[in-house]
């Protein structure tokens, strides 16, 4: 297996670190905005929204965009496909290891 | 990237972070100060109501300014989230248990004048009523909201009234108003004073502002 390949059957999209951080920030809570995303993965602006796009791209995230004041104001949340693909990257990934966690 | 830990602690830490600003502590400490100063206000004036009329008036002020300044802190800092279920029933049952706190308290004296009890058992009940009270009610905010410190503050906010009291009642010898409540308050306070400046050191104001197309 190359280094940047996932475990076989896990899922890609989540596998990645920053789009863990964000999926596993937005399972604990309702909903967040993107300052608090940031505040919380320590990601930058830009990473941030290409990671957002493609989790919103797999229907894993919704994000509203809008405004507070005169502040653009952008909430992301997870959807229930998303809640299950993280819950279901969980098992895959326990899965993978279970081999080398029972050692 | 922040290191990746379990969801339960995850949630834990996201959330305490947002009690990290001292706002609260100095809400606190403030508030009981003011009751410090309605004593002041009544002993300088000679009129109970005068003093109680500066303290309900500051007390309001507080909460006002607390609130306003607590919410742009936080939001410009940290950002902002809706809670889970499971966040949402404890912070719920905190509300609750600091509504049913107030309503006892009224109960309980409202009785306790109505039964007529002679005010040598009021003076040695009612510190401690406050007391118990002080710590339950802090001592369920800090389990529920998972903030270790209101544990102590509870213990600081109940300590003001048998303090003001009991050395009266038991040995005769009386505290001023001002050092009975000024003393926890002030303890609480720079608590609150010591988390702000710290909260405003760790979480400066983002360099850039969140941009349109996130």
């Amino acid at each position: 297996m190359s280094r940047h390949q996932a475990p076989v059957g896990v899922d890609r999209l989540i596998h990645e670190p920053a789009r863990l951080a964000i999926m596993t920030n937005l399972f604990v809570v309702e909903s967040a905005n993107a300052t608090y995303l940031l505040r919380q993965t320590g990601l930058t602006w830009g990473n941030l929204g290409s990671h957002l796009a493609k989790l919103e791209e797999a229907g894993y995230v919704t994000i509203t965009k809008g405004f507070k004041g005169k502040q653009p104001q952008t909430t992301v949340a997870l959807t229930l496909q998303g809640r299950t693909a993280l819950v279901g990257y969980r098992e895959q990934l326990l899965a993978t290891l279970a081999p080398v966690v029972g050692s | 990237m922040s290191g990746l830990t379990d969801l339960g602690t995850l949630e834990k830490q996201a959330f305490r972070r947002f009690y990290e600003d001292g706002i609260f502590d100095l809400f606190l400490g403030l508030m009981l100060g003011t009751m410090a100063l309605g004593a002041f206000a009544t002993e300088w004036s000679g009129s109970e109501t005068t003093g109680l009329l500066v303290m309900i008036g500051v007390s309001l002020v507080l909460v006002v300014v607390s609130m306003t300044v607590r919410r742009r802190l936080l939001s410009a800092r940290l950002g902002e989230f809706k809670p889970g279920s499971i966040r949402r029933r404890r912070i719920s049952f905190v509300r609750f248990a600091l509504l049913g706190s107030v309503v006892a308290g009224v109960i309980l004296f409202g009785l306790a004048a109505a039964a007529d009890v002679s005010i040598g058992s009021l003076e040695v009940l009612m510190p401690l009523v406050w007391f118990v009270n002080a710590v339950a009610v802090f001592g369920a905010m800090a389990y529920f909201l998972d903030v270790p410190r209101f544990y102590l503050h509870g213990f600081l906010f109940g300590s003001a009234m048998p303090l003001l009291v009991w050395p009266d009642v038991l040995w005769d010898y009386r505290l001023q108003p001002w050092v009975a409540f000024g003393v926890p308050a002030a303890i609480i306070t720079a608590f609150g004073v010591f988390k702000l400046v710290r909260f405003l050191r760790d979480y400066p104001v983002l360099s850039t502002p969140e941009p349109i197309d996130v």
